[in-house]
């Protein structure tokens, strides 16, 4: 074995030398060189002789055919490559052509909505001033309706502002570009936090609240579907901004002292999360667009009278009770979430209820 | 002249034309454009030294594609087809880099 050692080693090594060694010098192929050799004993026999035009001819159509293959190659797998490396980028901005576009047609039927609410409004209006009693009626729906969310309101309030934490920037230590790393699980706000923060300002005082410009009712809801925060099925996106209505020189100090705010405020330096609550001088709260009519049927016959009012009172909030949120299908009074009334398909109901309506 | 044209001319075809190549050929395309360049390097510094000829080209650039495919293919089903692959390109390289320098050395006398 000892002996055997020291023979075999430099042997290995010779070979790996010269394979790599035969590497780096042999490139041309071996070929060309056979050929050169033969081609020189073929003219010192004589018989090359027949070197003729049509044979040159031929052995240049070999080499043009040879070459355009070659071309063809390079030319195919550059298109490939250029065609299958930017596929997943075709593919997200086919995917935000498609967003953009089902926004729109979304936003234009919501655009139809909000019409067609008004002119049923004011058909329902002209029909009930008809009467003193529809008078009276009126004014009680009014303000169930603006207790609901289901009017545009406008006063002085407060805007909280919430949003995710900054993404941070930092260098690839491989491809040494910068990369943006989307915050943590902690830094993100979820519907959870957004729930939280409109409950407690329910709880301050606010009559009426917003969440990215979307009046909230009895019935809405704030959840999370595929990492996106949706109110009432309509997504928002960080920074959230939340308007309450209400005496700011109030709602301000109470929100800012109450449990949640103080726990957002230390968020904001343990997970460096977005928390801004400031006064409003005047907020104006879109009309949330109605509620869908859950319990109540219309009439077959043309019902004018009264008694059918409650089928066309939105929000499950019938005119004929006169005390806010002591009544109605969908509105539990007082405590507790609304979660039997909105029948959000699966994951978290929110618990928002318009309750302390003044 | 006319073989540099053919080379242009396949490349604004398969430029142009984009033919859709079938899935399974799809990785072996890159180690066959590599082995195509080997040739086309190959026969550049032959025809420099003088011992160019058109047949050895031809057949080195074709059994060059089909043999450095057919390796990666081996390798793919053997469950070594990334390592084979790095080992062609290795050696593809090496052999283009040499036959360039030998053409510069032609070309500069450098």
């Amino acid at each position: 074995m000892t002996r055997q050692q020291p023979k075999h080693r430099p042997k290995l090594g010779g070979m790996a030398v010269s394979l790599l060694n035969e590497l780096l010098t042999n490139t041309l192929d071996q070929g060309y060189a056979e050929a050169a050799t033969r081609r020189a004993s073929a003219a010192e026999e004589g018989t090359a002789a027949v070197a003729t035009a049509s044979a040159k001819v031929r052995a240049r159509a070999l080499v043009s055919v040879g070459l355009l293959l070659a071309g063809l190659l390079g030319g195919i797998g550059y298109g490939q490559a250029r065609r299958s490396a930017p596929e997943s980028a075709r593919v997200k901005l086919a995917l935000i052509h498609d967003i953009e576009q089902r926004t729109a047609s979304s936003n234009a039927l919501e655009h139809t909505l909000e019409q067609l609410g008004a002119q049923v409004a004011r058909e329902r209006d002209a029909a009930l001033t008809a009467s003193t009693q529809g008078t009276t009626m009126r004014t009680e729906l009014r303000q169930l309706e603006s207790q609901d969310g289901l009017l545009a309101v406008r006063g002085p309030g407060l805007t909280v502002t919430v949003g995710d934490a900054p993404p941070t920037e930092q260098t690839d230590p491989v491809t040494g570009q910068k990369v943006t790393i989307p915050p943590d699980e902690n830094g993100r706000i979820t519907d959870r936090d957004l729930q939280i923060i409109v409950n407690a300002l329910w709880a301050v005082g606010a009559e009426a609240v917003a969440v990215d410009g979307r009046q909230l009712t009895a019935t809405s809801t704030i959840r999370e579907a595929g990492g996106a925060i949706l109110v009432d099925f309509f997504a928002v996106t960080t920074p959230y901004t939340i308007e309450a209505i209400g005496d700011p020189d109030r709602l301000l100090p109470r929100f800012v002292d109450s449990r949640v705010g103080q726990q957002y405020q230390t968020y904001v330096g343990a997970y460096q999360i977005e928390f801004d609550a400031r006064p409003s001088e005047e907020l104006t709260l879109k009309a949330a667009s109605g509620s869908d009519l859950e319990h109540a049927t219309v009439l077959p016959s043309s019902a004018g009278t009264p008694s059918g009012a409650p089928s066309s009172a939105p929000g499950g909030a019938p005119a004929t009770s006169g005390t806010p949120g002591t009544s109605g299908s969908s509105g539990p009074p007082g405590t507790g979430p609304t979660g039997s009334g909105s029948a959000t398909p699966g994951g978290t109901t929110s618990n928002i209820h318009s309750g302390g309506g003044t | 002249m006319i073989p540099a044209v053919a080379l242009v001319v396949g490349v604004v075809l398969g430029l142009t034309l984009e033919p859709s190549v079938p899935l399974w050929l799809q990785p072996y395309l890159p180690i066959a454009v590599v082995a195509a360049l080997d040739a086309v390097f190959g026969g550049v510094r032959a025809r420099l030294d003088g011992i160019f000829d058109s047949k050895v080209f031809v057949v080195s650039f074709i059994s060059n594609v089909l043999v450095a495919a057919l390796i990666v293919f081996m390798g793919d089903q053997l469950g070594v087809g990334a390592q084979l692959s790095t080992g062609v390109v290795v050696v593809l390289g090496i052999r283009i880099f040499g036959n360039a320098a030998a053409i510069r050395r032609h070309l500069f006398r450098a």
